[in-house]
């Protein structure tokens, strides 16, 4: 439903203010997940919620990134075994970036150009790759599925599916993120680039608050 | 184009199912499902088990907030170092303690506790406290890879700093309390490889999943169980640290590279100020007399230095010709006005030769002495020489040189200098010794603490 070029929620009428390139969105009053494809909007329905998982980000804050503003302009929940982190979906003016908040840890990456690697399952834990030219170690390896959802997305994502990602970190923190999607034999994962970030060298604009802490 | 699903009812009054967290996080207090005890939240969302600290019952924080007993127990509530919910302040920030986690290595037993610190704009810390040994150590998660140094797999880099591997063991959990942001569990084993630059370290740990294989990084700061007392504000004193600890720092080592710095600009001060006063010494020549022969003594009247002041004296003596051959001088200062004589030896000597293949020299031509406060006044210089007669040029009257030993010609002149004034180089170099050796002790301390704390490694030394 588009009112002079205004989207809103087919499911409350609320303004649904989808961002740039942004695929799908979570509506902030009903918590309906709308998908734009093309001029058309279509509802998904009410997804499973985002849980709260103690991140100080949020959804709408504005902060810079190598000299670059952006703003966070929504927010993937994930699960795995081991517990729960988020991916914030980034806009910057030029482009989009992913930051991921995992326990207090930060990293901020870009999409990059897919390149060949092996599977998912013959990559171990500890060995070095070559990605784009640099030596990165493969620290993480895991299956997740997606917990929920808030703001916009560049895709649909649907509760339940389960999707694979390698994680790899470089001597200089540097952080590089193999996305094989929900194919672990999927020879071309997305690859993303980036590198660590404290929290405090962002300047957000708005952090959230926390009974009895001052940041 | 609208296409909503059946099960969604469109009602406006459900105006804010999505959190938005934009209110503020609260901290709860609830009771334990299994015993009944009050249960302090205080970890805010990012918590996976919490374990309850009167009876250590497990539980699971579910998507709504409730908790669900997942294993329970009924353990005694053992004391750690540090209470659960002590807040402190370190680097700058402020903690509180949210969970506390007992681990150890079975062999050799070697027990610690972790208690795991939290700020909601800073994550977590990890704040370790070995039993055995008293020491303490702040522990934060590394976002980058540590590179194995020139394939030696013992030896790791990290941001410009070397890592030495110092042990590798399992570590399992004896004991929890508090809230974790990891599904803790008593008897739960992940091996642990600890590298050591002290006060530095780098501890890897592996933790594997049904999911997935993660290897987190954690670097290791050594700290002051002091600091640690003075940071939560704990009254009393800590328990005394007791040896060298992992990442015990070892001021010896750290002040090597200053106090040999150090040793070499005192080393150089003292060249600057020894060759200062060397050539402050006028080293003027009392007596000197060349082609004596053998067969006199030298009786000679010389002065020395100014009347009631002190001086240092070189007598330097020389023969020529002098091969394989010796000579020797008796010398001795009478002075005139005093009873004490000064008396010396010299002796010169030359000798080469072939043998096994190679040739071999060894020769003192001239020999020096140096007399240290010589009272200043007029002497009596006395000189017996003496020499090698066996191939005396005096003995073959024929002058064939068939009397001697092939290639030895015995010394047919001699000579002597006497300077005063001169320079000592003995007191030049007797400093050094001190001068060196302090580092050479805090070399010698700080190996020996090095032992100390390797000891207790997977390489004592």
């Amino acid at each position: 439903m588009e009112r002079g070029g205004q989207v809103s929620c087919p499911q409350c009428g609320a303004p649904a203010p989808f961002r740039g390139t942004a695929v799908s969105l979570v509506c902030e009053h009903c918590g309906s997940t709308v998908v734009r494809t093309g001029v058309d909007v279509r509802l998904l329905g009410r997804v499973s919620s985002v849980i709260d998982d103690g991140s100080p980000l949020l959804l709408g804050g504005k902060g810079s990134f190598a000299g670059r503003g952006f703003e966070i302009v929504g927010r993937l929940q994930l699960r795995y075994a081991r517990g729960a982190w988020s991916e914030w979906y980034l806009q910057f003016a030029d482009g989009v970036g992913w930051l991921a908040d995992f326990q207090g840890n930060f990293a901020i990456t870009v999409p990059a150009a897919g390149a060949d690697f092996p599977g998912f399952y013959d990559m171990s834990v500890g060995t070095w790759h070559e990605v784009h030219g640099a030596k990165y170690m493969l620290v993480d390896r895991r299956a997740a599925r997606y917990q929920g959802a808030e703001g916009c997305l560049p895709f649909v994502a649907e509760p339940g599916l389960t999707f694979f990602a390698l994680d790899l970190a470089g001597p200089d923190d540097q952080f590089v993120s193999l996305d094989y999607g929900v194919d672990p034999h999927n020879k071309r994962p997305a690859v993303y680039l980036g590198r660590a970030v404290l929290l405090a060298e962002l300047g957000l604009d708005r952090l959230r608050r926390f009974e009895g802490w001052h940041d | 184009m609208t296409e909503a699903t059946p099960d969604v009812t469109p009602r406006r009054a459900e105006a804010t199912p999505q959190r938005l967290f934009r209110d503020e996080a609260r901290t709860e207090a609830v009771q334990c499902v299994a015993c009944g005890g009050p249960l302090a939240l205080r970890g805010f969302g990012a918590i996976q088990r919490v374990v309850c600290p009167a009876c250590g019952s497990t539980l699971r924080p579910e998507d709504s907030g409730a908790l669900a007993l997942i294993d329970r127990a009924a353990r005694a509530h053992q004391p750690s170092t540090l209470p659960l919910h002590a807040r402190g302040r370190l680097d700058g920030a402020t903690w509180e303690i949210v969970g506390i986690c007992w681990r150890t290595v079975l062999s050799p037993p070697w027990p610690w506790q972790e208690f795991l610190l939290y700020n909601p704009y800073r994550g977590y810390r990890y704040l370790a406290w070995s039993e055995r040994d008293g020491h303490w150590s702040l522990g934060q998660v590394i976002p980058g890879a540590p590179q194995i140094v020139g394939g030696k797999r013992h030896v790791i880099a990290y941001r410009g700093r070397r890592y030495r591997h110092f042990a590798g063991a399992d570590a399992h959990v004896t004991y929890a309390e508090g809230e974790f942001p990891w599904q803790v569990q008593v008897g739960d084993a992940a091996h642990v490889d600890d590298f050591v630059a002290p006060p530095h370290g780098i501890s890897i740990e592996e933790v594997v999943a049904a999911d997935g294989v993660e290897l987190t990084r954690t670097a290791t700061r050594h700290l002051d169980a002091d600091a640690v007392w003075r940071a939560f504000d704990r009254p009393g004193k800590p328990p005394k640290p007791k040896g060298v600890g992992m990442l015990a720092p070892n001021r010896w080592r750290e002040q090597a590279r200053s106090l040999w710095l150090s040793c070499l600009v005192f080393a150089l001060a003292w060249y600057a100020a020894v060759q200062l006063v060397a050539g402050r010494a006028s080293e003027r020549e009392v007596f000197l007399a060349t082609d004596l022969g053998f067969d006199a003594v030298l009786s000679q009247e010389i002065t020395i230095g100014e009347p009631g002041g002190h001086t240092t004296v070189e007598v330097s003596f020389s023969a020529y010709p002098l091969d394989n051959s010796w000579a020797f001088a008796e010398v001795v200062l009478i002075p005139l006005e005093s009873e004490e004589a000064i008396g010396l030896g010299l002796e010169v000597s030359s000798y080469s030769g072939f043998e096994d293949g190679e040739s071999w020299t060894e020769s003192e031509r001239q020999a020096d002495q140096v007399l240290g406060r010589v009272p200043g006044g007029r002497y009596l210089l006395q000189v017996t020489p003496e020499r090698d007669t066996s191939a005396l040029t005096g003995s073959d009257p024929l002058g064939i040189h068939l009397g001697g030993p092939f290639g030895v010609r015995s010394p047919d002149t001699w000579a002597l200098r006497v300077r005063e004034d001169v320079f000592l180089t003995r007191y030049a170099v007797l400093p050094l010794p001190i001068i060196l050796g302090f580092p050479l002790l805090a070399w010698l301390l700080g190996r020996r603490r090095e032992r100390k704390r390797w000891a207790n490694s997977d390489y004592p030394l």
